[in-house]
């Protein structure tokens, strides 16, 4: 993909909905268009209505057997529960420790997105601004690891989270203990190429008079970075923050291979290793699975229009 | 005095000018992200390889040169099942998502009301943690889930769990995934559909030309570089998939093999039977069959456009 024409429209309208898009509709002044379009329409609705009933339905299932008893889910079709109970969430949060499981979700989610928002502003205020020797060979660098699939990296990275650099931090005068837990998985996801791709096109679009001004202040770098472009750099601060969030908050891959304490375990995780023990006990599965979802869905629905600026890099995945 | 030394400083060119100055506080902001791209992107590459050629387990073990290719050259399960179920996968997956992405982004460009509420539902479950949709998938499908219930009452009787039968695990998979990827294709054809001019449109209803057909003389044609570059976008994607298998199948990938895909075999191979060089082998093979297929893209269609 060629991530340097993809820029995306990081303060655009929601979801690419500028303009009336590429509908035929209106002014062709050709006769007997106009009941077409109308029927075409109406067509366009009741196909609308049925594939978002389709797409809800599944979430709302869930929902409404996370208010079930066991009992209820397998006493025949209703679609409301037949005795409302919260006894699902209950038995989710401490029968099978997604409390414990949420908050690890949350610390991990977390701590990568502040990270990324540091990292990512700093370098790509320095990689499009500030001029020096190999700038352009080292952002292609960058952009260059999007095309590293995780696969490759699994063994290697795995070998140097349990051997080297525990023993490099050894060396150091820390005490030497193994990755191969929660601080590994944030610490392989410091930064991403994909936020600081976003952070450095949004600054490229700052006008350069403000730094100019800075500049004339005597200001360093450091203090223009963080009192002028910080600032101004919001909506790709939240871009990268929300994107960074939900898919740090949904990966499955690198803590299933680096998580290997159960106390540790994050929400997908937790699910995962429920559907392998205890299946049918549907009400605390469904109920982990909102829990999953719910803040994703919140932080959707509020800054939805910064979830388009992700597409262009983030690739489809399963 | 000040400023006639800031102006000194900016016509001078050695060190500690101006320009000096701003270089090195530029690798400053970039030294702690390039080396943790170097550390964890850049040197995994070569480190992979090294790997692989050694018969690694717990520790590092003798050198044996090709030998983890070989054996996996001779690997039956790897083949017949992991890739083949791969293979399998992506050949239903790809076009289906497609088409499911295609019509959606076809049916939200029309100029009607709601199109802001359709296009973000469209959208969210590639938006939502793989875990909870896959726990949701397996609980509708479950022998007495919601799907089978469905089909009691339109007149077809199918007592099985859909995940947990060899024969209709995968395709399960595959419409699952269709579902859920459709939200971004849609995205992607979203903004392919509206970088067609207006005019060509125009011409076509000047000209008669129904909807229907409109569509399949104009609108598909002129997506051709959205559909090179959503098919490549999607058999990328669809030949690392993990998260389904592993979450459905378990880690081997059940039932007998059916979900077994070439991500979670190497999975397995890893974190399971801890042989760190055969693991590394399948993921140089995975890196340079994806690394293929980029390439091709390149070399035939220039830089791929997303819109």
């Amino acid at each position: 993909m060629d991530v340097e024409r993809a820029q995306p429209a990081l303060v655009g309208d929601e979801l690419l909905l500028e303009g009336e898009g590429a509908s035929t509709k209106g002014s062709t002044g050709i006769p007997g268009r106009e009941r077409g379009d109308r029927i075409r329409r109406a067509i366009a609705y009741a196909v609308m209505f049925l594939v978002a009933a389709l797409f809800a339905i599944p979430f709302l299932w869930s929902v409404s057997t996370s208010f079930r008893t066991l009992a209820d889910t397998v006493a025949g079709f209703s679609l409301l529960p037949r005795h409302w109970t919260t006894s699902g969430y209950h038995e989710a949060f401490h029968t099978f420790n997604f409390g414990k499981y949420t908050l690890n979700s949350a610390i991990i989610a977390g701590a990568i997105t502040l990270s990324n928002l540091f990292l990512a502003s700093l370098g790509g205020y320095a990689f499009a601004r500030l001029k020096f020797p190999g700038r352009e060979v080292l952002f292609m660098l960058v952009l260059g690891t999007l095309m590293i699939p995780d696969q490759l990296r699994l063994v290697p990275i795995y070998l140097m989270l349990v051997n080297w650099i525990p023993s490099w931090v050894g060396h150091l005068g820390w005490h030497n203990a193994s990755l191969v837990n929660r601080n590994g998985v944030i610490l392989i996801q410091l930064v991403s190429a994909t936020s600081l791709f976003l952070m450095r096109q949004y600054f490229l679009t700052i006008p350069r008079d403000l730094e100019e001004a800075a500049k004339l202040d005597a200001a360093g770098y450091f203090k223009t970075y963080r009192k002028v472009m910080l600032p101004l750099a919001g909506p790709a601060l939240a871009a990268v923050g929300i994107l960074t969030f939900q898919g740090t908050w949904n990966a499955l891959f690198w803590p299933a291979v680096l998580l290997q304490d159960k106390t540790q375990y994050t929400i997908p995780i937790g699910i995962a290793n429920f559907i392998g023990a205890y299946q049918t006990n549907w009400p605390p599965l469904m109920a982990a699975s909102v829990l999953a979802i719910v803040p994703i869905l919140v932080i959707f629905v509020v800054f939805q229009r910064y979830f388009v600026a992700g597409i262009a890099s983030a690739g489809v995945k399963g | 005095m000040a400023v006639a030394v800031a102006k000194r400083r900016r016509v001078g060119g050695g060190l500690g000018s101006e320009r000096t100055r701003e270089a090195l506080v530029g690798y400053g902001f970039v030294a702690l992200p390039m080396a943790f791209f170097l550390l964890f992107f850049i040197f995994p590459i070569g480190y992979a390889f090294y790997i692989s050629r050694y018969n690694w387990q717990i520790f590092k073990g003798p050198f044996v040169g090709w030998d983890n290719y070989r054996t996996l050259y001779h690997d039956s399960v790897f083949w017949s099942h992991a890739v083949r179920n791969t293979l399998v996968y992506a050949a239903f997956v790809v076009p289906l998502q497609m088409a499911l992405g295609l019509t959606l982004a076809v049916v939200v460009n029309q100029g009607i009301r709601f199109r802001t509420f359709f296009r973000a539902a469209f959208y969210f479950p590639s938006l939502a943690a793989s875990a909870a949709i896959a726990a949701i998938a397996i609980y509708i499908l479950a022998s007495d889930g919601l799907f089978n219930t469905i089909l009691h009452h339109l007149g077809y009787e199918h007592s099985n769990a859909w995940f947990a039968q060899q024969s209709t695990a995968l395709p399960s998979i595959i419409g699952l995934n269709a579902w859920t990827t459709s939200g971004t294709i849609m995205l992607f054809y979203l903004a392919a559909l509206q970088a067609i001019p207006m005019d060509v449109y125009e011409a076509a209803a000047i000209d008669g030309a129904g909807a229907w057909r409109t569509f399949r003389k104009i609108t598909f044609p002129l997506l051709k570089p959205g559909h090179f570059f959503v098919a490549v976008v999607s058999v990328i994607g669809a030949v690392q998939m993990f998260d389904q298998s592993f979450l459905i199948g378990g880690a081997s990938g059940g039932p007998n093999y059916s979900t077994l895909t070439v991500v979670l075999y190497l999975y397995n191979q890893a974190i399971g039977n801890i042989k760190f060089g055969y693991a590394a082998a399948v993921g140089v093979v995975l890196f340079t069959f994806i690394f293929t297929v980029t390439l091709i893209q390149r070399l035939l269609f220039g830089r791929a456009e997303v819109t």
